[in-house]
Parts: C-alpha cells; sequence; structure tokens
C-alpha cells in the first residue's frame, strides 16, 4: 500500500532547494513569492543562487548535506526542487531515508528529479509529485499591473491543487495514435532517459500492473528507439495496466533520417499489447506539464474523444 | 527548463569525496557466472568471412576496399543479403536484417561475421535470432560500437568470445596510400582472426591506475553498455578487465553513464578497467562541466585499488585495435608502459 505524505495546509513550511544543476536566486523569485501568495512559509536552501563555479548548484558534499537537512527539518512539509539538470545520481545513494520512511514529505520536481521519483517508490512505497519546477512559474504565473501576483496558469495551479490534496484529474483531447481502453494503477514514470539510466540499478522501478508516464526533450529519434527497447527488453513494457505518452520535445535526427516520429516509434514498439495508451498528455519540458502523483493510484480512461486520467 | 540545460560558468571541481567505508584493497574476484567459455575456431586459408549489416545502411561498393583486403589474407568472402539494402537509416528492415545475421550463424561454412558497420539497429534484432546452430558451431562475431550488443549478448548468455574491431566501413579505400596506423588496425583484425595471440603497448598516463591483474577481456562503447543495463543482454563484469569507449557524448553524460555502471554493480569487482578514446563532445557555453574524463572515472573507481589504464587504443578513432572479447588476458599497468597481452 502507498504511503501519501500530508497534505499542505495554509502556514506550511515549503523547502526550496537545488539537488542538481545551478540555479539563480533570481529565477526562483516568482516561485517563492507565488508559494507565499498561496499562504506557505518558504525556506530557501543555500544552493539556491549559492556561488557556485560549476555546473551543479554546489559540491557533492553539499548538495547533499542540504537535501539531507531539508529531508530531516520537521518544519519543511514539502521540498520543491528549484531545477533538475543532472546530478541527483551523484548524491542518491548517500542520502538517507530513515527518518523519511517514517514521516514522509512531498518531493516535488521533474526530469533529473526522476531519480528521486523512481528511488522513493521502489524503495519506500511512498507517493511524491512530478510536477512543474521553480522555472515554469516565470512563464505561467501573471502579475498585475502594481506587481501583485494575479493568476497562474492550469499548469502550475495544478501543482497547487495537488499539495492542497485536491484529487487528481486531468483530461486532454484524443490523439489519432491513442489506443481506448481503461487502465487502474499506481502512476509511475517520469523522463525515459532517466528511467532507462536508472534500470539495473537499486532505484529501478517496476512497472507491472502500473500506469506508465513518459516523457524526454532533445533526444535523437533513434536513441528514443533505443530507450523504448530497453524498457520493453527490461520487462517494463508488457505487463502495462496503461501508458501515458507526455511531451517528447525538440527531437533530433540523425543525417540519414530514422524513419519515424518519436511518437510513431512509441507507437510501433507497444503495438503488440492491448492495454491503454495516450498521447499528447500534458506532462513534458515544455509549458504543458502537469501535477501527477506518482505511486498513488489512478484511472486511465481513453475515450474516442477524450482522455481523463483520476486519482 | 530543458533537462541539459545548465546556467553554469566554467570552473573547476575537485571529485567528490569519498567516504572512508567506501575505501577498500584491491581484491581478486573469480568470475561469478557459470557459462563454459568457448573460444571460437580461428580461421585457416580458404576460410569463409560473411558480411552483414545488423545496423546502419552500406552499399556493396563501400565495403569492397574490406572484401580485397580480406581476401588477399586468404580468406573468401560471402556478402550477406542485407548489403546494399537500406530501410532509412538501417540496412534493410529488423525481419531483412535478423534474417541475414540468422543465415550467416547458421552456414556452417561461414567461420567468421564481420559486421558491416555500426549505427543503431543491432538491439532491435537481437532477441528475433535463434543460437542453437551457433552453439553447436560458434563462430566468430566482428564489430565494434553498436556490435557491442552482440558482445555483451554472447558474453552474457553463450560464453562465446568474438572480436571486438574496426568494420568494414574503416578500411581504407587505397591500401598503398593508408596511414600506418590504418595499415596496422586493420592487420590486428586478421591477426585476431587468424589465431595469433594478441598484446598491446601503451604509452604511460599520468591518470593510470598501477597494478597486474588477469581476467577475461569483456567491454564496448558505454552508451551501448548502458542501454542494456537490466535487459537479458546486460554484461556481467565480475573478475573481468572491461574496457569502454564512447564517442560523441557530453561530459556529463559520461558521467551518468559511468554512474549507471556501477550502480548497477559493474565497477566494484572488477580486476581492471581499461579506458579507450573518448570523443567528448564540448560542453554547450554556460555548461561546463569542470570535470575531466579522468575525474570522472577515478572517482568512481579508485577506491577499489584495481588498475586502471587510460588511453587504450580502442574506439570511434584510428588506433582502435582488435581484441578478443570473452578471452583471458593479462594487464600490466606499470609506471613507464602498460601491457595488455592474451594470455
Amino acid at each position: 500500500m502507498i504511503k501519501t505524505p500530508p497534505y499542505l495546509k495554509p502556514g506550511d513550511t515549503i523547502g526550496i532547494i537545488c539537488p542538481a544543476g545551478y540555479m539563480s536566486f533570481e529565477k526562483a523569485a516568482t516561485c517563492i513569492s507565488t508559494l507565499q501568495h498561496w499562504g506557505y512559509k518558504v525556506k530557501v536552501g543555500k544552493m539556491l543562487g549559492n556561488e557556485s563555479a560549476t555546473y551543479f548548484s554546489g559540491t557533492d558534499d553539499e548538495r547533499l548535506a542540504e537535501f539531507q537537512r531539508f529531508l530531516y527539518d520537521d518544519e519543511v512539509k514539502a521540498i520543491l526542487c528549484a531545477r533538475g539538470g543532472y546530478g541527483t545520481s551523484r548524491i542518491i545513494d548517500r542520502i538517507n531515508f530513515k527518518k523519511f520512511k517514517k514521516k514522509p514529505k512531498w518531493i516535488i520536481g521533474y526530469s533529473d528529479i526522476t531519480v528521486l521519483h523512481a528511488h522513493i517508490y521502489s524503495h519506500f512505497k511512498t507517493a511524491s509529485l512530478h510536477a512543474p519546477m521553480a522555472g515554469a512559474f516565470d512563464e505561467g504565473v501573471q502579475r498585475d499591473e502594481g506587481g501583485d501576483l494575479t493568476v497562474e496558469d492550469e499548469f502550475i495551479r495544478s501543482l497547487k491543487n495537488a499539495l492542497e490534496g485536491r484529487k487528481t484529474r486531468y483530461s486532454c483531447t484524443a490523439h489519432e495514435f491513442n489506443k481506448k481502453g481503461e487502465a487502474v494503477g499506481e502512476l509511475v514514470g517520469g523522463n525515459l532517459s532517466l528511467l532507462v539510466h536508472l534500470s539495473g540499478t537499486v532505484s529501478d522501478i517496476k512497472t507491472k500492473g502500473r500506469i506508465l508516464f513518459i516523457e524526454d526533450i532533445g533526444e535523437y529519434l533513434y536513441n528514443t528507439d533505443r530507450m523504448l527497447l530497453q524498457l520493453k527488453r527490461s520487462g517494463k513494457l508488457d505487463r502495462l495496466a496503461g501508458l501515458i505518452v507526455g511531451g517528447f520535445t525538440e527531437s533530433k535526427d540523425t543525417e540519414r533520417p530514422f524513419g519515424k516520429t518519436a511518437y510513431e516509434i512509441i507507437r510501433d514498439m507497444v503495438s503488440d499489447y492491448d492495454y491503454p495508451v495516450c498521447f499528447g498528455f500534458p506532462v513534458s519540458h515544455g509549458k504543458e506539464n502537469v501535477a501527477l502523483k506518482v505511486g498513488v493510484g489512478h484511472k486511465l480512461k481513453v475515450g474516442k474523444g477524450k482522455v481523463i486520467l483520476e486519482e | 527548463m530543458n533537462r541539459k540545460h545548465f546556467l553554469v560558468s566554467s570552473g573547476s571541481l575537485l571529485a567528490s569525496a569519498i567516504l572512508p567505508s567506501q575505501v577498500m584493497s584491491a581484491a581478486n574476484y573469480e568470475d561469478d557466472d557459470e557459462l563454459v567459455r568457448i573460444t571460437p575456431a580461428y580461421l585457416k586459408m580458404g576460410d569463409i568471412v560473411g558480411i552483414t549489416s545488423p545496423a546502419g545502411f552500406i552499399t556493396l561498393e563501400a565495403i569492397q576496399p574490406a572484401i580485397q583486403q580480406i581476401e588477399s589474407w586468404g580468406l573468401r568472402i560471402k556478402p550477406g543479403t542485407t548489403i546494399g539494402k537500406r530501410d532509412f537509416s538501417f540496412g534493410g528492415t529488423d525481419a531483412e536484417r535478423a534474417a541475414d545475421f540468422q543465415q550467416l550463424l547458421d552456414d556452417p561454412k561461414i567461420k567468421a561475421i564481420l559486421c558491416a558497420r555500426g549505427g543503431y539497429g543491432a538491439v532491435r534484432i537481437i532477441d528475433k535470432l535463434n543460437w542453437e546452430k551457433f552453439k553447436l558451431h560458434p563462430k566468430w562475431i566482428v564489430g565494434f560500437s553498436d556490435v557491442t550488443v552482440f558482445h555483451s549478448h554472447l558474453s552474457r548468455n553463450l560464453g562465446v568470445a568474438s572480436i571486438h574491431s574496426k568494420m568494414c566501413n574503416s578500411f581504407p579505400d587505397d591500401w598503398n596510400k593508408a596511414e600506418p596506423i590504418q595499415v596496422e588496425t586493420i592487420l590486428s583484425i586478421q591477426q585476431a582472426l587468424m589465431g595469433e595471440k594478441m598484446k598491446y603497448i601503451v604509452a604511460h598516463n599520468e591518470n593510470n591506475q598501477a597494478g597486474t591483474t588477469e581476467g577475461l577481456l569483456v567491454g564496448g562503447n558505454l552508451k551501448t553498455l548502458e542501454s542494456l543495463a537490466g535487459t537479458q543482454s546486460e554484461m556481467n563484469t565480475v573478475g573481468k578487465i572491461l574496457f569502454v569507449e564512447d564517442s560523441g557524448e557530453y561530459l556529463y553524460s559520461i558521467d551518468r553513464m559511468f554512474w549507471n555502471l556501477k550502480r548497477t554493480g559493474k565497477l566494484n569487482k572488477l580486476a581492471a578497467l581499461i579506458i579507450g578514446g573518448f570523443k567528448i563532445k564540448p560542453d554547450d557555453p554556460g555548461e561546463e562541466f569542470g570535470r575531466s574524463l579522468y575525474d570522472i572515472v577515478l572517482e568512481k573507481v579508485k577506491p577499489y585499488g584495481y588498475p586502471v589504464c587510460f588511453e587504450f587504443p580502442v574506439g570511434h578513432q584510428k588506433n582502435n585495435f582488435a581484441l578478443k572479447c570473452g578471452v583471458r588476458h593479462k594487464l600490466e599497468v606499470k609506471t613507464e608502459k602498460s601491457i595488455l597481452k592474451e594470455v
């Protein structure tokens, strides 16, 4: 049975950290003020805007120490990763989750943060939030002329709704490649490159009977094909309850064209299976990226006209 | 919010601290898989080499230099049905490539299968192949890069040795005008196929970790090895001398792939590690990784204490010598030079 961390109440504290790539404080400013506007207190880690001369927000030891501190800080009810990039794999095996197991809290992010989602799901059967990170607030939140926050778009709002404990319900229009049907299962997934990178490691996820969602950005088509084959050959595609395909944005092709789009590659890879499959679901590195409760049971309905995913 | 979009300026970064508990002294691990190791019969004059395209497409014209050269060794050539075929980037459809490979596997007169080139595609056909006749009549499978899929699959499942080497697309058009390194590396394929004991001498690199060890040689393209993790073709590296090479990857991606090797248990019980050529894709401006290939490798493996040899002549480069995968080798990494030789 999946453990769901407590949802947030007004006045609760959200911690913002950078476990992977560097991010300036300014880039996270809209996120911070929006979270405060929603009624939360915000505790910002030192790695955000840290004077790091490198690719990472800090050294492995610094990033690890900060993650550990926020994980063990009882005041912090949720940890929002400001951005992905690359680097969570470098510290994951050194994080101590002992206290987290007993008192879980929401871990929020996507892309490189897929490492945390997979690890937490496979080890601790605990839910986490695959959701927009700090940078998305810059585009997704508007201010009025006085500079006050006004409305956030539906994607940013989906994170607020999830934090407040509202039941997930998303719908999107049907895609011509969709395979109709209904599926019920725990929702797992994330960034495809990271999912295959975790293959065979202690953070690897089991997908049997689950609803898997995948998205990626900037991959060569042949590599997308290879990654899907790796999922298939490691037994992660044959016994799914359902498959949700998000954005495969900025795909690249080789000089000799691969001959298929990313969606065609995925469609063909699962053509032998009869579970429902939907394409174009709003989970991606683009603007369309809703908050998804990883590990939580969901129902996926792929219908003729539209797709519904609900808790 | 590009996963690969790093907003960082340049700078160096020290290798991360290693916990004392991770430090261990060098230990010898025996192979822990139970496969009987089989070395296919070496080739004799008059034997037939089949050529096929399990991955990218190639024309019959483009393999002529390879045909002429191999025939000059006293061997005969049988081009497979995929040579000259094309399905977008592939040398024929999956079914066509699998059928051609199968036919060469099954024909007892074919003593070696030379993959014409790499690219991408071996993994699309590997599960369609039937190895029953191959088990009765093992033969050499030759190639590198994408062909790592075969080396790894054979090592894991069949225990049959194979040759990691240049392929048809690396044979010089005009043998008389070829550079010495091209001649040497191509002739190393002949030496490996005809059963000569292999020996390689490598110049000292200051990052090498000294030591002497023995074990079965395994390895190949790093990205391809990562793409096999968790599958039935995944390599078992315990007690073995592992070599890896790659081309065109960002440093961060190389780092991530080495973490995959480490986190799938492929680095902790090696006999030794050999690092071949790594043609590194330059960091995008503002996304400098700040660690060298040496940093990336040594922070993962230095605590294990086994020998590490950098800049070994294997990879997507001119100095890419034939290596016998699945055959026992001795590696000596010393301060003046390193020697890898078949035992």
